[in-house]
C-alpha cells in the first residue's frame, strides 16, 4: 500500500506560512495544510489550554495548531527557539495529546543540533523518500521568498500612510502576498515580486519632506505578527507616519551575523547577550535614534523576560538621544481601545514635538 | 458676541466640564460623579454649565471631549475635537504652567506621567496591566476605614509615624492594610501610610526609569488629597504644585484643542433634552465577532465604533431596528 501523504501544518505566524508551505509542498512533496487566519477564537481556545503565565505567543500558536488539526493536518511542526520557545513544542505536543488529538509532531528543537544530518532526519519524517537536491533548491527558493516578502513589507509600511487613494497600497500588497501564497516555482516568486515593485512605484503618494518616522522593535513573534500586536504598525501608518521594523526573519535569521558584531560600539549600554533578539533590538533602537527618528515603540508579550531585560537599556538610549519610547505589553486581554489611546497620545506627542524642534 | 469653547472630560469616576474664552479664561466649570452613566452625567454637567454661562455675551463655536467616554459623549454633543486624555492633560497643563517639566496624574482608574520640555510633551507613560495606586483603590480603602475619601489628606497630615504598607500591588497592599489594622495601628497612621504607598507605587510603576525634573505639577482627582501630595514631595525632594483647577485640566485641554483646530460647529444646549441610547451589536459576519457599539439620538444612528473591517460597516442615519 502506498504511504498516505503527510499533511503538515505549522502555526500561523505573520505571512511566513507561505514560504513554509512552498518548501513542504514543492521541496518535500508533502501536503501543507494552512491553518486558518488567527482570530479571537484561536487565542481563546489556546489560552484555555495554556498555563496562565506563559507568554502570549504560546497561547496563539497552540490555538493555531488546533485550527490546523481541525482543517485536516496529521503532522504538526513546531519551531525551535533560543528562549523559553525552545521548550514550547514539547509542552504543546503534550497538551494536545492529553486533549485526545492524534497527530505526528515534529519538534525542530530535537533536530537543531547544529549538524546538518539531523535536519535531514526531520525532513525524512515528513517524507521518507524526499530528494535532497530538490529540497535544497526549493529551500533556497523559500529563503528568497522570505527576503522578498520582508523587503516588500518594508516598502509597504514606509509608504502606505501617505497614499493619495485610500487602500491602493493595500491592494497591491495583498496581490503580492497571494502570489506568494500560490507560487509553485521560482519563476512564480520572481514574477510576483517584480509585479509588486512595478505596481507599487506607480501609486501616487502625498508625502511631506520630513514625515514622522517611528521605529518598531520588540519580541520576535508579537512584533512581527499583526494579529498579535493588534496591527500596531498599520494603525500608526494610518495616522500618517513612516514606520520601520528592522526585526524580521530576513534580518534575524537569514542574514544574522554574529550578535557580537552588532554590539561593537555599544559597550556603554550593555555587554552581554540577554536573549534571542535583545542585541538586535537595542542596536536597532540606537540606530533609529542616531538617524533622528521621532520615536520608537517597543512591543512585547506579557512575561517575556528577555524583552523586559532590555527595557532599562532602551530607557538609557531614550534619555541620551532625547527620543521618546513607548512600551507596550500585550496579553490575551489587551484591548484595541487602550492601544488606540496610547498610540494617539504618542502620535500627538511626537508631532507636536516635531513642530517645536 | 465673543467666541467660547467647551471641553468635557468624562472619566470612569468623574465628569468634568469647562467653558473658556479665547484667552483661555474659565467662564464656567463643573465637576460631578459619572456614577456609571456617562450620557446621563454629561447631560447633568451641561445643565450645570448652562446656568453659569452668559449666552448673551458668548457663543460656543467648538467642542472637545476627552476621557474614556470621549467617543460616546463626543457623538452626543457633536464634538469638533475628540482627543485622548494624555494629550488633553499635557496641553491643558502646559498652557497654565508653561515652565512645567513633569506632570504627575492620578485619576480614578488610570495613572500617567508626562515629561515636558520647552512646553511640549517629550515622553509619557501610562499604567497598563493594573490599576494599583489609583483613585478607586483609595476610595475603596476609605470605605473600609469608615472615612470619607475627601478627608483622607487632612487625616494623613496629622500622623507622625506613617504605617509601612506594602506598595507594588493593590491586592497585597489591601491584605497588608487589614493586617496593620488588626495589629492596632491608629487610623491616621494607616491613612498616612496608604498615601505614601500610593505615591511610591506610582513612582515605582508608572514613573519607573523616567527622570523627574522640577517644576512638578500633580493633578487628577487624587491630587486633591494633600496626604498624597506631601508623600510625593517627601519622595521627590522638591515642591509639588497642585493647581486649584487641577481636576479640570483634561476638560480644559480639550477645550483649548477644540479652539485651536479650525473645525467649527456651534454647540446647542438643547442636547440636554434629546434621548440618547447605545446598543451593542455583534457583527457576526466573520468569526472575529467584532463588538460594534452604536449610538442613537432620538432613534437615529449617529455614530458607531468597534468595527474592524468593511464587512461590519454600519451606515450613519439608520433607524434603530428595535
Amino acid at each position: 500500500m502506498p504511504r498516505s501523504k503527510t499533511k503538515v501544518s505549522f502555526p500561523q505566524f505573520h505571512f511566513y506560512n507561505y514560504p513554509i508551505k512552498y518548501f513542504i509542498e514543492q521541496g518535500l512533496d508533502a501536503q501543507y495544510i494552512t491553518a486558518p487566519k488567527m482570530i479571537n477564537r484561536t487565542l481563546d481556545r489556546g489560552s484555555k489550554l495554556s498555563p496562565d503565565y506563559v507568554c502570549t505567543p504560546f497561547k496563539g500558536t497552540l490555538g493555531s495548531m488546533i485550527d490546523g488539526l481541525e482543517a485536516g493536518a496529521n503532522t504538526l511542526v513546531m519551531t525551535m527557539g533560543v528562549c523559553r520557545l525552545g521548550y514550547y513544542g514539547e509542552l504543546q505536543e503534550q497538551i494536545l495529546h492529553d486533549m485526545g488529538y492524534e497527530f505526528d509532531f515534529i519538534n525542530l528543537s530535537e533536530y537543531s543540533t547544529g549538524k546538518q544530518r539531523d535536519v535531514f532526519r526531520a525532513f525524512k519524517r515528513i517524507n521518507p523518500k524526499y530528494s535532497l537536491p530538490k529540497a535544497t533548491k526549493t529551500f533556497l527558493d523559500a529563503l528568497k521568498m522570505v527576503e522578498y516578502m520582508d523587503e516588500c513589507e518594508e516598502i509597504y509600511y514606509k509608504n502606505c500612510g501617505f497614499e493619495v487613494n485610500k487602500g491602493s497600497y493595500k491592494k497591491v500588497y495583498n496581490r503580492f502576498l497571494s502570489a506568494m501564497d500560490t507560487a509553485t516555482s521560482r519563476g512564480d516568486i520572481e514574477a510576483g515580486y517584480k509585479a509588486f515593485k512595478r505596481q507599487i512605484r506607480e501609486i501616487p503618494l502625498d508625502k511631506p519632506d520630513h514625515p514622522l518616522r517611528v521605529g518598531v522593535v520588540g519580541e520576535y513573534f508579537t512584533v512581527m505578527d499583526p494579529f498579535s500586536n493588534l496591527e500596531v504598525q498599520q494603525k500608526l501608518c494610518n495616522m500618517g507616519v513612516e514606520t520601520y521594523r528592522y526585526i524580521n526573519v530576513t534580518h534575524r535569521n537569514i542574514h544574522y551575523n554574529k550578535a557580537k558584531n552588532l554590539r561593537v560600539g555599544m559597550e556603554d549600554y550593555f555587554k552581554y547577550e540577554m536573549g534571542p533578539t535583545s542585541t538586535m533590538n537595542i542596536w536597532a533602537a540606537k540606530d533609529y535614534a542616531e538617524k533622528g527618528f521621532d520615536g520608537v515603540i517597543h512591543i512585547k508579550s506579557a512575561g517575556c523576560t528577555p524583552e523586559i531585560d532590555i527595557m532599562p537599556v532602551l530607557q538609557n538610549i531614550s534619555a541620551d538621544y532625547k527620543m521618546p519610547i513607548l512600551y507596550l505589553t500585550y496579553d490575551t486581554q489587551t484591548s484595541d481601545t487602550g492601544l488606540d489611546t496610547r498610540l494617539e497620545a504618542f502620535y500627538d506627542m511626537i508631532s507636536m514635538r516635531k513642530k517645536v524642534i | 458676541m465673543k467666541e467660547a469653547y467647551l471641553g468635557i472630560d468624562i472619566g470612569s469616576i468623574s465628569t468634568k466640564g469647562v467653558i473658556i474664552d479665547e484667552k483661555n479664561n474659565i467662564l464656567a466649570s463643573s465637576y460631578i460623579w459619572t456614577e456609571g452613566n456617562p450620557l446621563g452625567s454629561a447631560k447633568k454637567l451641561l445643565a450645570l454649565l448652562e446656568e453659569q454661562f452668559d449666552k448673551e455675551k458668548y457663543k460656543i463655536v467648538a467642542t472637545g471631549t476627552t476621557g474614556s467616554a470621549r467617543n460616546l459623549v463626543g457623538a452626543m454633543v457633536g464634538a469638533t475635537m475628540v482627543k485622548n486624555e494624555i494629550t488633553a492633560h499635557a496641553v491643558g497643563t502646559t498652557t497654565l504652567h508653561p515652565n512645567v517639566r513633569t506632570i504627575l496624574e492620578i485619576g480614578g482608574q488610570d495613572s500617567k506621567i508626562i515629561l515636558v520640555e520647552n512646553g511640549v510633551a517629550i515622553d509619557y507613560a501610562m499604567n497598563t496591566l493594573c490599576a494599583a495606586g489609583t483613585g478607586s483603590f483609595l476610595s475603596s480603602q476609605a470605605k473600609r476605614l469608615g472615612v470619607e475619601v475627601e478627608e483622607f489628606g487632612e487625616i494623613a497630615l496629622s500622623s507622625k509615624h506613617p504605617t509601612q504598607i506594602a506598595a507594588r500591588c493593590t491586592v497585597f497592599a489591601e491584605s497588608d492594610l487589614v493586617h496593620k489594622i488588626q495589629m492596632g495601628h491608629s487610623k491616621e497612621d494607616i491613612i498616612a501610610g496608604l498615601c505614601k504607598a500610593v505615591a511610591n507605587n506610582y513612582l515605582n510603576n508608572v514613573g519607573k526609569g523616567k527622570k523627574i525634573v522640577p517644576p512638578v505639577v500633580f493633578q487628577g482627582g487624587v491630587s486633591k488629597n494633600i496626604g498624597v501630595k506631601k508623600a510625593f514631595e517627601d519622595a521627590l525632594g522638591c515642591e509639588v504644585i497642585v493647581d486649584e483647577n487641577g481636576h479640570l485640566m483634561g476638560a480644559f485641554g480639550a477645550a483649548i484643542l477644540a479652539g485651536r483646530s479650525s473645525k467649527r460647529r456651534e454647540f446647542d444646549f438643547s442636547v440636554e433634552d434629546m434621548e440618547f441610547k447605545t446598543r451593542d451589536v455583534n457583527c457576526g459576519r466573520c468569526p472575529n465577532n467584532c463588538e460594534i457599539i452604536c449610538v442613537y439620538r432620538d432613534g437615529v444612528l449617529i455614530d458607531s465604533w468597534g468595527n474592524r473591517c468593511d464587512k461590519g460597516a454600519i451606515k450613519v442615519g439608520q433607524k434603530a431596528a428595535n
